[in-house]
């Protein structure tokens, strides 16, 4: 590009224009992070639903596997950040949502944890004063909180991102949110890696295709 | 009547640079070199004079252990922008 050369108004409104969508275009996301996380949600709920199903019990809760990614996921932010080579205006709102996002999901599991644990022994009680179960199960109302947070940095991201699948992702979130208020713990199970996999894993997949594709462009 | 366009954004690579930065926050030379195809001596000039009038800050710094310049588009330059903007559609819609 030579810097000297004097534009007619036509090709300066036409060199803003595509100056402007190179910017847009420069920014790729790795899916690195998404992959990692769809792929971790829909293993820990379908493994869950397995010990549902066949009654047996794993020596841990494989929703440890949760905390064990979040190492893998601090390493990657660290590199993406380093990679970059632009900022963009959304970048730290976005990653303020995500934070936001990760605190209120430990937030509701200590909390649903309380209440099931107050729940267990009122429900015990009533077992042993009527001789009848109760009907209410507090576990079967847990999955939708959780499908209603995944949906919602899920869908922003995908707005600001102007990414599609992802905003598809966190709506289906949404919906999977309202079937499971109606479904048994097994269904729930399902619903959750099902939208794990859509909100995350798909989009992440489809993000990495298009770093790759970027990166091979720029060599 | 109209105003004369900003002499300094009516240039190519100066607009080029302007036209990036006012889409991001901010941005590093590699990149803007990459995207305005400019040579690295030539690009090096141009935003040097954007830099004089204050319409960019430019911060130098190192990162693993290699010079790094970031770019960022200021106040100043982001209404100078916008004025330029203004003018040339004003000329075009007279057109």
């Amino acid at each position: 590009m030579e810097q000297e050369k004097k534009l007619t108004e036509q090709e300066s409104l036409h060199l803003i224009t595509m100056m402007i969508n190179k910017a847009k275009e420069s920014y790729h996301d790795t899916g690195i992070g998404a992959i990692m996380w769809g792929a971790v949600i829909a293993i820990c709920s379908l493994v869950r639903l397995s010990e549902v199903h066949f009654e047996y019990k794993l020596p841990f809760d494989i929703y440890l596997l949760t905390l064990v990614a979040i190492i893998p996921q601090i390493f990657i932010s660290i590199k993406e950040k380093k990679e970059r080579k632009v900022k963009s205006y959304d970048d730290p709102y976005l990653d303020y949502i995500w934070l936001g996002f990760g605190i209120c999901i430990f937030l509701l599991i200590y909390i649903s944890n309380n209440i099931f644990g107050e729940w267990g022994s009122w429900a015990n009680e009533y077992k042993n004063l009527t001789g009848k179960s109760a009907s209410f199960r507090f576990s079967e109302y847990v999955a939708p909180l959780f499908l209603m947070l995944y949906g919602l940095p899920t869908f922003i991201t995908g707005a600001a991102c102007k990414f599609k699948p992802m905003l598809w992702g966190g709506i289906f979130c949404w919906i999977c949110c309202i079937v499971a208020i109606y479904t048994t713990v097994k269904i729930d199970l399902l619903l959750t890696a099902a939208s794990a996999i859509l909100a995350w894993l798909v989009p992440g997949i489809i993000m990495e295709k298009e770093y790759r594709m970027y990166k091979k462009e720029q060599a | 009547m109209f105003k004369d366009l900003d002499p300094i954004l009516h240039s190519q690579l100066r607009l080029a640079v302007m036209s990036l930065l006012i889409s991001v926050k901010e941005a590093e030379f590699t990149f803007l070199k990459e995207k305005t195809n400019a040579t690295a001596g030539n690009l090096s000039v141009q935003i040097q004079k954007l830099k004089e009038v204050g319409y960019i800050d430019v911060i130098k710094q190192f990162k693993d252990n290699y010079p790094q310049t970031i770019c960022k588009i200021t106040p100043i330059g982001i209404r100078a922008f916008e004025e330029y903007v203004k003018n040339l559609q004003a000329y075009l819609t007279q057109k």
